[in-house]
């Protein structure tokens, strides 16, 4: 304790901002079991119960949602997670310092753009009246566009998020792969151990513990695939395709004054989260690695 | 909400403030542990309190008003900029009282205690401290200021997220009742406010009280207009108002896309098209029974074109696609012909842009049509305003006084010194004459241009587009030709606060949201069809007996 006393003094503001902007505000999950009116305040509202959550139960809208969101998250699992991990090893092959720092620079900027820009481009390019449907016509050929059919939607987003977040997600991995030591390369290689030997006996290993963090933080996000995305395209795909959790509350819960019918589905949303994170976090344990702590 | 002013949509309410303003659902869910009424008013019980109406004279438009019905009346157009001001106000509005008020604002903020502030508290007499809140957020802003019952002490509450607000419930409990100071002919004490048309105050009334000072108030406002490139219609020598039906319309679509070179004919037109079969705006009245708009068979009839056109292939994709934000761009590029839109289309700012683009750029206006091409075309009217301002209930009645002497000042009729005053702030420091048009300087476009004290309290509508006459001229003389088919809607200008169940159901998300995917081609009507009848069974039936039980059979249609 007195050995890491300036140690967690360090750690205090950071607790106070969690306390005050996440604990805090954990408060007001009681809304869900209320008629919460704004003007009266949580003391004053009226308490249903579960009322809430049996109309949430029964609205096909909401599973409907619930589904949209697994299956996107899903997608977005097998298709994206793996692309950062295949980055990162490549620019970690790259030998030129200045090639790197350069290819680095590229791959990180789509992150820092909003996603009304990124998704304007994407119209631009695969759009109705974009390059490639006015390309199409011009030669006369069929035309497809993109970004209203809700069946490519799935993978619309995903190599939206592809496109824009890939480069981000490698800073994690790079900073694993810095970890590894070089002597182990060079061991291997002066035993005559080939690129492919050396990725797969060292590199890879070396990374497993961060990857199997990631991937038990991305189960406990499962629900979580965002929102803005899912906002400015709702229209062009439909709320049948677009609708996933987030945007669910935010539409049929706090657009129309519903706040306690939002809080209930979001609610809803962090007690399966929980859950997903706890169940992922327990298999990463059993297979002997750290998951989210130590054991 | 039933229209485009949605709360994600804020940038097309925006630009329709400029014009008149849109019609907006009056209305308002009222909690569960505070007051139980309706917030409707009682004809015979509203008649008794409403202000007395006391038309502006002073000053003499170009292109005068020409009256309808009951209520509905054009707006009169000004070609030129009067050169002498009149001063309507003549002895300093303040006594020197300390106020805060809040209003929304859809851009820049101009930076606090500004030469412009500084300059109008000298003019009012007043301490007045404006605090401008991003538009964008205003629906989740003003929540927590109510929530923690510290709203200032004036304060604007756009009547088109009424619902996020509850006004109806605040009414009384936070906002101030001005009943006791405006009713009937005390309003003379303050001509200027007596001067706005008395639907304007019905739309800021709760209860039987008057509680909203009115701004942007009109005879004549509508969700909007089907606009069309009139340059190239000319050009192409189509006459606009040989389209007559529906069919007519169709066939347009179909003799102006060219998708090979990127033009389309039609731009989203939904909301503003709609009425052209006769769907009411929201309710109507069939026989003595209230029917909403979903279970007409009109509705679905028009559901089913619009979907028709979409199939066809005469829509923009990007418009298809829910990019609404580039809808002018494609317009003004010639890119989509044919477009809804709020009236603040017949604008100066419009014309600037369009004819930057192209210099030939002029926007027209199809006429209210009927579908069939028989039919009387009718389009509904909306509410008088939307745009509504409230004083704080902690206020002294003489304070109350003090800032109704304010409002007074700043609803100084177009044209006046007071409205030059409030609109382009001192001359030489703020704007300059060029021409006798008043033109902001760089510190005008910064500290006046981006408008507060309009949202407190403005004149009437007028139409004025200061060297762009040809806009000022095709909009009255619009107006003029489509008067007799404007009627007031079922339930206009009526402020209703229902509870939280009816309130959703009248909102209809899951709804709103199969139509507008059925109009952009992703659902058949029979979807549609589907949703209503889910919402039917989940609330729309139960909201419509509430409307019959505590609206029509209490307080009659407003109409």
């Amino acid at each position: 304790m007195r050995r890491d006393r300036s140690l967690l003094l360090m750690v205090v503001p950071a607790i106070l901002l969690l306390l005050v902007f996440n604990y805090v505000p954990l408060f007001g999950v009681v809304t869900a079991f209320q008629e919460y009116d704004p003007i009266v305040g949580v003391w004053h509202s009226d308490w249903v119960g579960l009322e809430q959550f049996q109309r949430l139960f029964a609205d096909s809208l909401f599973w409907e949602s619930l589904k949209n969101t697994l299956y996107l998250s899903f997608v977005q699992l097998i298709l994206f997670f793996p692309i950062p991990i295949a980055l990162a090893l490549l620019l970690n092959s790259l030998l030129s310092q200045r090639l790197r720092n350069f290819v680095q620079s590229v791959v990180y900027l789509p992150h820092f753009f909003s996603w009304v820009l990124a998704i304007a481009l994407f119209q631009q390019m695969l759009g109705g009246a974009g390059v490639l449907n006015q390309f199409l016509r011009s030669h006369d050929l069929g035309t497809w566009d993109v970004m209203t059919d809700p069946h490519a939607f799935a993978l619309l987003i995903t190599s939206q998020t592809i496109w824009k977040e890939a480069g981000w997600g490698i800073i994690v991995f790079l900073a694993a792969l810095a970890t590894i030591n070089t002597d182990l390369y060079e061991a291997a290689a002066v035993d005559g151990a080939g690129r492919w030997r050396r990725l797969r006996h060292i590199t890879l290993p070396g990374l497993r513990g961060v990857i199997m963090l990631m991937l038990v933080l991305r189960l406990g996000n499962a629900l979580t695939v965002g929102f803005e995305q899912f906002l400015i395209q709702r229209d062009a795909v439909g709320h049948d395709a677009a609708d996933v959790l987030d945007t669910f509350s935010f539409y049929y819960g706090i657009a129309t004054g519903n706040y306690s019918y939002g809080a209930a589905a979001g609610l809803f949303k962090s007690v399966i989260s929980l859950l997903l994170i706890w169940g992922a976090n327990k298999l990463a344990h059993t297979f002997g690695e750290d998951g989210l702590y130590r054991q | 909400m039933a229209t485009d002013f949605t709360r994600r949509r804020f940038i097309s309410v925006a630009a329709t403030l400029a014009g008149a303003t849109a019609i907006a659902p009056l209305v308002s869910a009222c909690g569960s542990g505070a007051q139980k009424t309706t917030g409707a008013n009682s004809e015979s019980g509203l008649r008794a309190v409403l202000p007395a109406y006391a038309p502006s004279t002073q000053i003499t438009p170009d292109l005068p008003s020409v009256s309808g019905a009951a209520d509905i009346a054009t707006e009169p157009g000004f070609l030129t900029y009067p050169a002498n001001p009149v001063v309507t106000v003549p002895d300093v509005a303040g006594r020197g009282g300390t106020y805060t008020a809040v209003t929304p604002l859809w851009g820049t903020i101009p930076p606090a205690g500004n030469a412009f502030y500084q300059a109008m508290n000298k003019a009012l007499g007043v301490n007045l401290t404006i605090k401008p809140a991003d538009g964008t957020n205003y629906n989740t802003i003003v929540p927590t200021m109510t929530a923690a019952k510290k709203l200032p002490d004036w304060i604007q509450l756009p009547s088109w997220w009424d619902p996020n607000f509850n006004v109806g419930e605040l009414a009384g409990t936070q906002l101030a009742d001005l009943t006791p100071y405006l009713a009937g002919d005390k309003i003379k004490k303050y001509p200027n406010l007596a001067a706005i048309p008395t639907g304007a105050w019905r739309a800021g009334a709760w209860n039987d009280k008057l509680y909203g000072i009115p701004s942007f108030s009109s005879g004549f406002s509508l969700t909007g207009l089907v606009y069309y490139r009139r340059d190239i219609f000319d050009a192409k020598g189509i006459t606009a108002g040989q389209v007559k039906s529906a069919d007519d319309l169709m066939n347009l679509g179909k003799e102006l896309t060219d998708a090979k070179n990127g033009v389309w004919a039609f731009d989203d037109v939904w909301t503003y098209t709609f009425a052209a079969w006769g769907v009411p705006y929201k309710w109507r009245v069939d026989s003595g029974k209230l029917v909403h708009k979903y279970e007409t068979p009109e509705f679905l009839a028009a559901l089913d074109w619009h979907y028709q056109l979409a199939h066809a292939g005469y829509v923009h994709p990007d418009a298809l696609a829910g990019d609404k934000e580039n809808a002018n761009t494609r317009f003004y590029a010639g890119k989509a012909l044919i477009q809804g839109g709020g009236t603040s289309g017949f604008s100066l700012a419009d014309y600037q842009s369009g004819t930057a683009a192209n210099g030939n750029y002029r926007r027209g206006a199809f006429d209210v049509i009927a579908a069939d091409g028989k039919s009387t075309p009718r389009l509904f009217l909306g509410n008088s305003t939307g745009i509504l301002s409230y004083l704080n209930s902690n206020l002294k009645p003489d304070q109350i006084e003090e800032l109704l002497a304010v409002a007074n000042y700043l609803a100084a009729p177009y044209g006046s010194a007071e409205y030059t005053m409030v609109n382009f702030g001192v001359e030489g420091t703020h704007y300059t004459r060029q021409d006798g048009v008043p033109t902001a300087t760089d510190a005008g476009k910064k500290e006046v241009q981006a408008q507060t004290y309009p949202f407190l309290a403005s004149p009437p509508q007028v139409i004025s587009n200061p060297g762009a006459d040809v806009v000022t001229k095709d909009w009255t003389s619009w107006q003029a030709a489509n008067l007799k088919t404007v009627y007031k809607p079922v339930f206009w200008n009526m402020n209703i606060s229902m509870p939280q169940a009816q309130a959703t159901a009248d909102a209809a998300q899951a709804v709103e949201d199969s139509i507008k995917d059925c109009y952009h081609g992703k659902k058949k009507v029979s979807d549609v069809r589907d949703a209503i009848a889910t919402w039917k069974s989940s609330g729309g039936d139960r909201l419509t007996g509430w409307m019959t039980d505590n609206v029509l059979n209490k307080y009659g249609t407003g109409q």
